[in-house]
């Protein structure tokens, strides 16, 4: 069993965001980028089942140089192998192209991905790669288990409390769902440790991949900014004493 | 149907899907602007009874795929389904839900079609004749308007509650059947089982108040805190989704998209930011309290009261104020 995590690195607060010349993508200045939530959950998800079935886990990013530190902290937590792609890419279809290349190389039996990324928030990545090689996928899975040597039985929230079980032959794409596993804790050491593991680079070229091909097409952005306030929020002020009085006034408005 | 906008309709067990009314106020509203018809497509199975309560819901035209392979939510089958529609109705705009359904649902469908495809938008409008959706950025702290730019056929998923459902236009809706061949459809997934979960004792949807509680409160042992405060105003107490994959509360606790859907007279949000999923299942209710240390949080957009402090300051104090008063 061969397991793919797709994992993205991610900014923390941004500020100076403007949008390119061509009008299709941003630049910004960002605080130090971490391991995207969601897609450490697929990584738990990647070694709860390697612990029952054993296998090999290879964690996946695209990224820039500074993308490595995430894959790192994916060797430390358990994965056997990490790769990444040298490209910068913002559009998700266009992402998809690149992970779905970079995926059919590495020949996996199962690839998980987190449901969402913090930056882009499209919860669209996923499925679109699993679209683009042509296999069986699930969103927002929140259990796996082997099912015979060819196929995995999933269970999938359909929302509003409601799920669905599921059997996929494999290859197959999931997108869990956070809290399918713990997040465990990785001890320094063992980041240190795992920081002199070599990690291997692959870029579009290789991938077979032009520019041309990953061209955002459609769209163009006209604004970004922060959210305009709705304007009805009313701020309640002064000591927390105060503040309850005047909240329990406007409770008791409430019929 | 040349260019028209199209609505994909979201089901369960023969009953249309809050999103989908939202998203035919929308459509309905950007058609009009735009002098295109609005279309509402329909898949699943046995679909008469459901059809025939859409038709005065705003649109002009209901297409239907009524086939047994769409009895049981399937995701390639539906996509299949959705796709070979569209190959005869070629829409201008696709609306897709942005729920745990469409989510699955607008990137099978975008990626099979290879069409521009923006997902996860609170909202879609038509501006200077172009079509132009907002969608959240950076964890919900920007928000960027985009354009679609194109002639073709593109998709905006839209999230719940992002739009209200507003009255529409008497009108009956001219119904087609559309026979779609899903012999090539994918069998590699096969769906066992439809779980609901079990009624709890503990139905937050059936409070006038509910106190819920976020990552904010920092630890397991704080809780007991929030539980006061629901109590002492005489509510329940919910919370956001990472209480519950943290194992801290149980599931009938959970208020949002992939939780329960609460509409009280007062809800009160302590330490919760505000992701959309969690907005989605609490947004409508008559009064939004939200106490939070971040000013910029996305939970004091929908707020009508925010307080900006300390929950271990704030809480205890209305604790007190709660007990005085009642």
């Amino acid at each position: 069993m061969k397991i793919a995590v797709c994992c993205k690195a991610v900014p923390g607060a941004v500020s100076d965001v403007e949008i390119e010349a061509d009008g299709t993508a941003l630049r910004y200045r960002s605080q130090v980028q971490s391991l995207n939530e969601c897609d450490e959950y697929g990584l738990e998800a990647a070694l709860a089942l390697k612990r029952a079935t054993g296998g090999e886990i290879i964690a996946l990013t695209m990224g820039p140089l500074t993308a490595q530190d995430i894959l790192h902290l994916a060797l430390a937590k358990g994965a056997d192998k990490a790769v990444r792609i040298d490209a910068k890419v913002q559009d998700a279809r266009a992402a998809s192209k690149v992970l779905a290349a970079a995926l059919k190389t590495l020949a996996c039996d199962l690839i998980l991905t987190g449901t969402q990324s913090r930056d882009s928030l499209t919860s669209f990545v996923g499925i679109s790669t699993a679209q683009e090689l042509g296999i069986p996928f699930a969103f927002a899975v929140t259990a796996i288990e082997m099912d015979g040597p060819g196929a995995v039985k999933v269970r999938k929230e359909l929302g509003s409390g409601r799920s669905a079980e599921l059997r996929l032959q494999l290859p197959a794409l999931l997108c869990v769902q956070t809290g399918i596993q713990p997040l465990t804790y990785v001890p320094p050491a063992r980041l240190l440790r795992a920081r002199q593991q070599r990690l291997q680079s692959l870029s579009l070229e290789e991938l077979g991949l032009t520019a041309d091909q990953l061209a955002p097409r459609g769209y163009r952005f006209a604004s970004v900014a922060p959210p305009v306030r709705s304007g009805r929020v009313e701020w309640l002020q002064g000591s927390p004493g105060e503040i309850a009085t005047q909240l329990l006034a406007k409770l008791k408005e409430v019929d | 149907m040349q260019g028209s906008v199209l609505v994909i309709a979201e089901l369960w067990n023969g009953k249309v899907e809050g999103v989908t009314l939202q998203m035919l106020t929308k459509g309905r509203s950007i058609a009009d602007r735009l002098g295109l018809r609005l279309g509402l497509l329909v898949i699943g199975q046995n679909l008469e009874n459901v059809v025939a309560n859409l038709r005065d819901r705003g649109a002009d035209d209901i297409f239907v795929v009524d086939d047994a392979r769409l009895a049981t939510p399937a995701g390639d089958v539906e996509a299949a389904a959705i796709v070979a529609a569209l190959h005869e109705i070629t829409p201008r705009l696709v609306l897709v839900g942005a729920t745990l359904v469409g989510m699955e649902r607008a990137p099978a469908i975008a990626a099979r079609l290879d069409l521009p495809a923006l997902t996860n938008c609170v909202d879609v409008d038509v501006e200077d004749g172009e079509i132009v959706a907002t969608r959240p950025l950076f964890d919900g702290t920007f928000h960027a308007k985009l354009v679609l730019a194109g002639q073709g056929t593109a998709l905006v998923a839209l999230q719940k509650g992002a739009t209200p459902t507003m009255p529409l236009p008497a009108k009956q809706a001219v119904v087609r059947s559309l026979a779609v061949d899903l012999g090539a459809a994918s069998t590699r997934a096969t769906v066992l089982a439809i779980i609901e979960e079990p009624a709890s004792d503990i139905d937050i949807t059936k409070a006038d108040i509910v106190v819920s509680v976020g990552r904010g409160i920092g630890a397991r042992e704080k809780l007991p805190l929030i539980e006061d405060l629901a109590r002492a105003l005489g509510g329940l107490m919910g919370c956001s989704r990472p209480l519950v994959d943290q194992g801290w509360l149980p599931r009938e606790r959970q208020v949002g998209a992939s939780g329960k859907t609460v509409v009280p007279k007062v809800y009160v949000a302590c330490g919760i930011s505000g992701a959309s999923q969690h907005l989605a299942g609490m947004s409508e209710s008559k009064m939004i309290v939200a106490i939070n240390k971040d000013r910029e949080a996305p939970i004091f957009q929908v707020a009508h009261y925010g307080i900006v402090g300390d929950l271990f300051e704030i809480v205890p104090a209305l604790i007190a104020a709660a007990g005085k008063s009642g």
